[in-house]
């Protein structure tokens, strides 16, 4: 009786969590991914990250403010002079958080890669071996899970861009891949509107990868 | 009572009290009253909160009401919830103090006589790629090792000897299991080799004493190999080389892994191009099987399964000095190793093991007419667990349960000696951290053997202190015990272990790209086997020797000031003195020269593709008994030892390695000892014969080669 009653308790607050919007949960999304956009320190990158944790920790049912909060992390670790492992292994940390709320998801999926990707650049010669394969592996299964995902296909042109660098091949390969991804971002515009809560980074990144072609 | 129905209760019924805004605001320190920047403060389950700017202040409104919880959280402290109440337009909070996480990083790690190999951890000394790549290695786990502080090189041996310590007293490990016969069997001078291929390998834990409780039956050393977790794609690679081949395929997806692979070497092409000094009737060859497979299970839980079988030998020609005569020496070997082991975390900070390995080896050796059949099988039953009290206090506790067989056969004779030996361990180790820059390590482990009839405890402790301003010092001392050699015990089956205490001072710098390590030792040996007559034949075996080994050891290395370079320098220096085997007083053994030097340097060129490796290895010589002197016991040295061997890798494409490899490039005429004829000839002269190399120089060539539907997979792996 008991287990009957918690299953038609789970199945309500499913039904009622699908269509009921939270209005102040999506505000103080918004008022933070508009203040994302405005980041040019690591304190400033905390201040926006501490603030998703504090959506996440009001609304743990939410995968998206803790994998902002990843996304800065990670950021912060290649964008400024900071322990670059520390941010990352955080970020980590905080991936798997979301990955527990929302499993096989995409965009958590290609974020993970991304980390991995950010740890090997720390000491490529040492944990190429290990991680390089990792971060392929991610980004693959990131894709299959969603072929619409740009982020997915962008971090895999530039995984492929950087390994054929190191081995004094050609880019074209990692072109080809980067200019599906910026195909995939003009798809992606076209839904974004002011409710758009999802996550839309890394159309520069493709945009990079692409230019190497030039 | 729950804080959750206090809060209910009161807000109940202060419902109908009405309040505005309140502004919050405090100041957040660290244990050391600085300020801490970067803390999320909140009201727990509202969106309302702030982080605390570089003052450590924070100040933020909000519109909740009576009772609240206010949580200070930041990643790598532990979190604080304090209870407040709303009831004006402002509160003040008193200063709030953050304690740090105590966690891997953050703390001080003990480094007294221990050097690991690893990606992850940061006292790490070596990385496993430097196995591969160490020239004068040639692939071999041990030969990596021996250009590490502690160690000396025996050329003529191969194995891994721990200062002033004989190679059986190096304990060998996989995952935590024992292996018998880890090196392969050999004859005459022919040095061996480590059994398993270093690419099985995600990282090495190699002590050079005051190891830890979970380790035993080893007088000098232990070294934990630690085999790869799950493999990442399908794939198969190809190996040719100049001494035979191989092919292993990989098949992988994300929850299990298997990994099968064979391998053949024969040097007999090898050696009619290449004139060798011993004179090889058949060239070693062998053979090998082996299978690995990974599985996860549950949510943290790994499986581990490892087969491996191998057979091999070889027929040389020995010399006998002081006569024209020679005897064919003969060799096969077979040997089987198989493990299986299995880990996860439970609830509550506990995390288990349990593993079993087994070992069997078979040598068929020839002497001229005489045959002889060493079995040696060891089973190996463990299980252990870990529980955290808290992230500064853990205990380990583990039990272990050995079976041991042991025989030798005269064929011809028919004639059989035998022992069956059983061992059952218990131990236990815990870790306090006083502080994050202070740890305690004590450990105790009791053992038993059914066939010595002995029980004994031994007591390990070890510490480690941050210095406020660079490095850190670590201590360690323990007492460890060994049982004799299986050919010795099968001889005397009374005889009991050997025991040896160590002392050890560390100091460890390391910084970014560069590490410096000094450590000082001391150790005493007791009950160590002595006998009568020669080490082929002894007689009357006791209990009876002694000795020590005292010395200081430095290791420096620089991955940071020459770009695309690394090299480490190590200079160990050993004095050894013990009474043991046939010798009648103490004396310094041939396997612990005093001063031993290692340089190995590694260059990166990228627009060749190419990695370059240059190693040097000296020693002050090896001791050795001239009968024809007077007090003549080992109080001989040969000449200085040299060694300078070079490699190059090329890797023309992503997929492709190409790897040539030349220990001893100058040819230098090394000798390990003499062997003398057991008479005087008739001008009284005991005539002798050199111990030397197999041949001046060993030339390698090989073509590695990865194939993958995946067109990343590369051979970075092994580079």
């Amino acid at each position: 009786m008991k287990k009957y009653l918690f299953t038609l308790l789970a199945a309500f607050s499913l039904v009622f969590g699908a269509f009921a919007n939270d209005p102040a949960y999506e505000n103080a999304m918004k008022k933070q991914l508009t203040a994302m956009k405005t980041i040019q320190t690591a304190e400033q990158s905390q201040t926006v990250s501490n603030a998703f944790l504090r959506i996440s920790e009001a609304k743990p049912e939410e995968w998206l403010p803790l994998y902002y909060a990843a996304y800065l992390h990670t950021m912060t670790a290649f964008r400024f002079v900071v322990n670059k492992d520390q941010y990352f292994d955080q970020a980590m940390e905080l991936i798997k958080k979301a990955d527990q709320i929302s499993p096989n998801n995409s965009e958590i999926v290609a974020l993970q890669g991304f980390v991995i990707m950010g740890k090997l650049s720390v000491d490529p010669m040492n944990r190429g071996q290990e991680m390089s394969p990792q971060a392929m592996q991610l980004f693959g299964k990131a894709i299959a899970l969603d072929k619409e995902n740009p982020r997915a296909t962008t971090l895999m042109a530039q995984m492929q861009l950087g390994m054929a660098q190191f081995f004094g091949q050609g880019p074209e390969k990692a072109c080809g891949l980067a200019r599906v991804g910026l195909e995939l971002y003009a798809k992606e515009e076209s839904k974004v509107n002011e409710e758009y809560l999802l996550p839309t980074w890394g159309k520069e990144q493709a945009q990079g990868v692409a230019n190497s072609c030039q | 009572m729950n804080i959750r129905l206090l809060l209910f209760f009161y807000l109940f019924l202060a419902q109908s009290l009405a309040f505005g805004q309140t502004l919050i605001s405090g100041k957040v320190l660290d244990e050391k009253n600085q300020a801490l920047p970067g803390v999320n403060v909140f009201i727990k389950g509202s969106f309302d909160g702030a982080s605390t700017n570089a003052q450590g202040e924070f100040q933020f409104e909000t519109s909740e009401e009576g009772i609240q919880l206010l949580v200070f959280s930041m990643m790598g402290f532990k979190s604080l919830e304090q209870v407040v109440t709303l009831e004006s337009s402002t509160l003040e909070i008193q200063p709030i103090v953050l304690a740090e996480e105590f966690n891997e990083l953050n703390t001080v790690t003990i480094s007294a006589g221990a050097m690991e190999a690893s990606d992850e951890k940061k006292s790490v000394i070596l990385r496993p790629l430097d196995i591969v790549t160490t020239p004068s290695a040639m692939g071999d786990i041990m030969g990596a090792f021996q250009t590490l502080p502690g160690t000396s090189t025996v050329g003529n041996d191969g194995r891994l000897f721990v200062r002033g310590g004989d190679a059986s007293e190096v304990g060998i490990y996989i995952d935590g299991l024992r292996v018998g016969n880890a090196y392969g069997t050999t004859a005459g001078n022919v040095p061996t080799r480590t059994r398993f291929n270093p690419n099985l390998f995600k990282g090495t834990f190699f002590s050079t004493g005051g190891y830890s409780a979970e380790y035993g039956q080893a007088l000098s050393s232990a070294l934990a190999l630690n085999t790869k977790d799950l493999s990442r794609r399908s794939q198969g690679d190809l190996s040719i080389m100049s001494i035979g081949g191989g092919y292993s395929h990989t098949l992988a997806n994300e929850n299990q892994s298997l990994t099968a692979s064979a391998n053949y070497f024969n040097l007999a092409p090898y050696q009619q191009l290449i004139k060798q000094e011993i004179d090889f009737d058949l060239a070693p060859y062998g053979w090998d099987l082996e299978l690995a497979a990974q599985k996860k299970t549950g949510k943290n839980g790994l499986l581990k399964v490892m087969a491996r079988t191998e057979s091999g030998g070889m027929n040389l020609w020995s010399p006998l000095p002081g006569t024209d005569r020679r005897v064919m020496v003969s060799l096969i070997n077979d040997y089987s190793y198989a493990q299986a082991n299995w880990r996860t975390t439970l609830n509550k900070g506990w995390s288990i093991f349990t593993g079993a390995s087994i070992s069997k080896n078979l040598d068929k050796l020839g002497f001229d007419s005489l045959q002889i059949e060493r079995r040696n099988d060891l089973a190996h039953f463990k299980a252990s667990a870990i529980k955290d009290f808290s992230d500064r206090f853990s205990a380990k506790f583990g039990v272990e349960h050995f079976l041991h067989p042991y025989s030798e056969k005269l064929v011809k004779q028919g004639w059989v000696r035998d022992f069956k030996d059983q061992e059952t361990y218990l131990f236990t180790e815990w870790d306090y951290y006083f502080t994050k820059a202070f740890v305690l390590r004590g450990g105790l482990r009791a053992g038993t053997s059914s066939v010595a009839e002995e029980q004994w405890v031994d007591p390990r402790i070890s510490l480690a202190y941050q210095l406020p301003k660079q490095g850190q010092i670590s201590l360690a001392a323990g007492r460890f015990h060994q049982l004799p050699m299986d050919n010795f015990r099968v001889l005397n089956t009374n005889l009991q272990n050997s025991e040896s205490k160590h002392l050890l001072l560390n100091y460890l710098l390391s910084k970014e790209g560069i590490t410096f390590r000094a450590e000082a030792f001391y150790k005493s040996y007791d009950n160590l086997v002595t006998f009568e007559g020669s080490l082929e034949n002894p007689v009357s075996l006791k209990n009876q020797g002694e000795g020590f080994a005292k010395g200081l050891d430095f290791f420096f290395r620089d991955r940071q000031t020459f770009k695309n370079t690394d090299y480490w320098v190590t200079y160990s220096f050993v004095d050894s003195k013990r009474q043991f085997n046939q010798y009648q007083t103490q004396v310094q053994p041939s396997f612990a020269p005093k001063h031993n030097l290692s340089v190995v340097v590694k260059h990166f060129i990228v627009p060749l593709k190419s990695q370059l490796g240059a190693s040097f290895a000296f020693n002050d010589g090896y001791t050795y008994t001239d009968p024809n002197l007077d007090n003549s016991e080992m109080s001989s040295k040969t000449k200085s030892f040299q060694n300078l061997s070079l490699s190059w890798s090329y890797l023309p494409k992503p997929n492709l390695i190409i790897h040539l490899a030349c220990t001893n490039v100058l040819g230098r005429d090394n000798v390990f000892g003499y062997s003398f004829s057991p008479k005087a000839n008739t001008e009284g002269i005991f005539e002798s014969i050199p111990q030397g190399q197999v041949a001046p120089r060993f030339l390698f060539l090989g073509i590695f080669l990865t194939l993958s539907k995946d067109k990343n997979a590369n051979q970075l792996n092994n580079l």
